[in-house]
């Protein structure tokens, strides 16, 4: 491992550390006892927390805001693909160049619906009285991870570079509204438990 | 950091202090400003006000827990656009989250994360209640049913005679002498609740009720003590004054020794008796409690009561109280009813769990500081309602309907509202 290596590592584990504290505050506080009498089935409700009740089909949120349902889609799955790059670049594995070549392209589409969101963040008036400083610095950190990382693949020569990017990136982090990738999955949870409890959710959809 | 607190400040962040429980730290931890959850509130497609986007209001108390619960909002709240809690943004808190909020749940399932934003806004409701900032309208209410046992301050007298007046009337119409409005008797296996305007303004929805009651065989009764459904505290964020109101009703349902506890026809009612009143005086209840909408439900499955459609023909719709329907899941009980009570039932679109509230929700039928807010977004409900072209709104319930009421003279919709008790007792074939 390189220098880069290391420091990417290093910035990773104290991310991890970090949302792992955050994580660890929110089991520590604990969820008070409830004493209605139950209705529902939580587990199912869990369940359905994680599936049917995040299907596009049952969201306003994506259905009524197609053109931006789908960039954070694409924006989502660029960043998760490129964190699976890391774990490839960090292996040293040796893949084909139309694999790389095709991996640049769909890195460059996830960089591209990041900076439409972040257009749309500018441009339109209620978000940006929406929005803080938070919210441009993570969506350009996560953006840029995504464009860094398409063109490291492409000229390797910028790996080291694109490395200690991320490692920004991810010293970042914690700091500000990315670390809804950790609280995220708790988010889900609780309404499932919350409407599992009574009754409401898993929703049979006719 | 910022100037510094006056004692009234200390004691709300004090209280948010004291709730920061793994759902709340979740929730103010989750949002991450997409904006998205704007077009399911209807403050916001109604006045178009970008302080009215769910995730502004999840902001306002977020903002306060990063400037004192996180490191970078200490060191450089405008970073994170943490806030001071000043005066100012407690103004806004008040203004937004009571006057602009009716906690219907809505943009809960439409949240692209998931984040209970009306389980935030309740947070910051007490804390505000915490710091005397609750709206007086709305404190008022409270302290009507803590000081007199019913919100609308209705002496007992006036109660009893009310109700000896509607049992002589029930007797007439059923040519019936032992067709009765039970009080206050022990031992029987229903404990009925009412809302206090039905007393006050529309007693013959008591004398729906009585005769469903009568013609199901049931054995019931009403208590003098306690048969308010309400509970505004939940509403005003004050959870000791809420548990007072909750005690009442199980003292009551203990000593009268019933097994079932009926919640009238109201929305906030069933959730707060139902489902937040047992973590309010933290015991599970000892009896079973249901609303009205399931009991009709239970009657007309079980038989206990004849129904023929054909005596209500005329087009009619629902309107879905969110407490019932949204954290209730009370969904299908309701039109079930509506299916064997009447021949000509549309639905609004959009109905049941996406269903708009009537605009009355979150005490803000109380609070008469945002009446004119209040009307103006029911005009999305108007709107629903006309595009039905019924002659009847049918709602479970009574706050829903006394919004519904004003909303009709408002718009000029040119409907009857009506419980789904009355439709019932309508149908009702011997």
């Amino acid at each position: 491992m390189l220098y880069f290596h290391w420091i990417l590592l290093a910035a990773f584990l104290l991310c991890l550390l970090q949302l792992g504290v955050r994580v660890a505050k929110i089991f520590r506080a604990g969820a008070p006892k409830d004493y209605s009498a139950p209705i529902g089935d939580k587990k199912k409700a869990i369940g359905y927390s994680f599936t049917g009740a995040m299907s596009p089909k049952h969201k306003e949120s994506a259905y009524l805001h197609l053109p931006t349902y789908a960039a954070g889609i694409f924006y989502h799955m660029g960043t998760f693909f490129g964190l699976l790059w890391l774990i490839i670049l960090f292996t040293n594995l040796i893949l084909p160049a139309i694999v790389i070549q095709i991996s640049a392209i769909f890195l460059f589409v996830g960089a591209a619906a990041g900076l439409g969101i972040l257009i749309k963040r500018i441009v339109a008036p209620k978000m940006r009285q929406l929005s803080n400083a938070d919210d441009f610095i993570s969506n350009l950190l996560v953006t840029g991870f995504q464009a860094f990382l398409g063109i490291a693949l492409l000229m390797p020569q910028y790996v080291p570079q694109m490395m200690i990017y991320t490692a920004i990136l991810f010293l970042y982090l914690p700091v500000g509204k990315l670390r809804h990738c950790a609280y995220f999955f708790a988010a889900r949870l609780h309404l499932g438990y919350f409407f599992g409890h009574r009754g409401v959710w898993p929703v049979k959809h006719g | 950091m910022g100037k510094k607190l006056t004692e009234k400040q200390k004691t709300g962040l004090g209280k948010l202090d004291n709730m920061l429980d793994a759902r709340l730290e979740t929730a103010l931890n989750s949002c991450v400003h997409c904006g998205l959850c704007g077009t399911s509130c209807q403050y916001f497609l109604a006045l178009g006000d970008a302080r009215f986007i769910p995730a502004h209001k999840v902001d306002l108390v977020a903002s306060i827990y990063r400037r004192y619960h996180t490191t970078v909002g200490k060191i450089a709240p405008k970073l994170t656009g943490a806030r001071d809690f000043n005066d100012e943004t407690i103004d806004e808190m008040v203004d937004t989250l009571f006057g602009a909020c009716t906690m219907c749940g809505r943009c809960i399932a439409h949240c692209s994360i998931g984040v209970d934003i009306p389980h935030v806004v309740l947070a910051c409701r007490k804390m505000l209640s915490e710091m005397d900032m609750v709206p007086k309208s709305l404190m008022s209410t409270v302290n009507a049913a803590l000081e007199t046992g019913n919100n609308m301050a209705i002496p007992t007298e006036e109660f009893v005679d009310t109700l000896s007046w509607l049992e002589e009337d029930l007797q007439m119409d059923l040519d019936d002498d032992n067709a009765k409005i039970p009080v206050n008797e022990p031992g029987k296996k229903i404990l009925y609740t009412l809302n206090p305007r039905e007393p006050k303004f529309f007693p013959l929805s008591i004398s729906a009720m009585a005769k469903v009651f009568h013609k199901a065989g049931e054995s019931w009764t009403l208590s003098t003590e306690m048969y308010d459904v309400t509970n505004y505290a939940y509403y005003s964020g004050n959870d000791e004054h809420a548990a007072i109101i909750t005690q009442r009703l199980v003292d009551v349902a203990v000593k009268l020794g019933v097994d079932t506890v009926v919640l009238a026809e109201c929305g906030h009612g069933s959730r707060s008796h139902r489902w937040e009143g047992p973590n309010w005086i933290k015991e599970e209840y000892p009896f079973r409690i249901i609303t009205t909408v399931e009991l009709l439900a239970e009657y007309i499955r079980d038989g206990k009561i004849k129904v023929d459609p054909e005596k209500n023909t005329m087009p009619l719709t629902l309107h879905d109280p969110c407490n019932l329907v949204r954290t209730g899941g009370i969904v299908d009980e309701q039109r079930y009813v509506l299916s064997k009570t009447t021949t000509n039932f549309r639905e609004m679109n959009p109905y049941g769990r996406e269903s708009f509230c009537c605009g009355g929700g979150g005490g803000n039928l109380a609070m008469s500081e945002y009446n004119e807010r209040r009307l103006a977004i029911g005009k999305l409900k108007a709107d629903q309602i006309k595009a039905t072209e019924t002659e009847v709104v049918v709602t479970p319930c009574h706050n829903c309907v006394d919004q519904l009421m004003g909303l009709n003279q408002e718009f000029k919709i040119g409907v009857e509202i009506r419980t789904l008790g009355e439709i019932v007792a309508d149908a009702i074939v011997d």
